[in-house]
């Protein structure tokens, strides 16, 4: 049976670049979205079998995640929308996806503490820059 | 010449930075080197890869299109690699065969469309 096709919406590389490599290492197919443009145009085409979209509803793009979970819930209901409201929320929502995994079972906190210390270097290198 | 599988060149995984503004080419090629092995980082834009670079994050290898969006192009990122990570191969790509020689004073140019076959071969080679 084909892996489960997980896409992420994230437009900061040093958080979704983790998400993605976790949600692989647990057995997924994964796709990676950068703003909500690139999403839309993956879920669209029709030319990649999307099962769930996974992204913090703050770092889509200015458009943001709740008019993208929208979108999808109108034009594409058969796809599943986890939506979370912080990083440490949306590595949640990658650890449960894990849990029924076919490699499940690995524990998405250590990824969040590492994202976190991507962030705290990055914050540390360009103190003006907080955001993506 | 085949592709030397990866097992044969006795190193963990090997990660490249994939720079590449097109959605499903990027799609297309991340699967093609997952496929083969490799563990790859997608950048749409070479700021992004700069960035993913300066968090000190490990890559052994960067794969970037010239032409991609934001303040820097594939050419800029690969001279900021190069003067940081000068060992590091820089693979550079464009569908402009004009833009090669600016290409290859920096890295390996790889004219597109991508042949997936000879994408890994030339990777693998350059990591060796």
């Amino acid at each position: 049976m084909e892996p489960a096709t997980i896409l992420v919406v994230e437009r900061d590389i040093l958080v979704r670049q983790p998400l993605a490599q976790y949600l692989r290492d647990c057995g997924y197919r994964v796709l990676e979205a950068v703003n909500a443009a690139e999403a839309r145009g993956a879920v669209s085409t029709g030319r990649e079998s999307i099962d769930v979209v996974l992204m913090d509803v703050k770092s889509v793009s200015s458009e943001g995640g709740f008019a993208l979970a929208s979108w999808l819930r109108s034009n594409h209901p058969t796809i599943k929308v986890l939506l979370g409201g912080t990083i440490a929320k949306v590595l949640q929502l990658a650890g449960d996806l894990c849990n029924d995994a076919p490699e499940g079972g690995l524990d998405y906190r250590s990824v969040l503490d590492h994202i976190r210390r991507l962030l705290a270097g990055r914050d540390q290198r360009s103190p003006d820059r907080r955001d993506n | 010449m085949g592709v030397v599988p990866l097992q044969e060149l006795d190193m963990g995984p090997i990660r490249i930075l994939l720079v590449e503004d097109e959605l499903f080419v990027r799609i297309d090629i991340a699967a093609t080197l997952r496929h083969a092995g490799f563990q790859v980082i997608e950048a749409a834009c070479a700021d992004a890869a700069m960035e993913f670079i300066e968090s000190g994050e490990p890559i052994d290898l960067v794969f970037t299109d010239i032409k991609t969006p934001g303040t820097l192009d594939g050419l800029a990122l690969a001279e900021r690699v190069r003067a940081k990570y000068p060992l590091m191969p820089v693979l550079i790509c464009s569908g402009n065969p004009e833009l090669e020689g600016a290409a290859s004073r920096l890295g390996k140019f790889v004219p597109k469309p991508y042949d997936p076959t000879g994408v890994v071969r030339l990777i693998t080679s350059s990591i060796r």
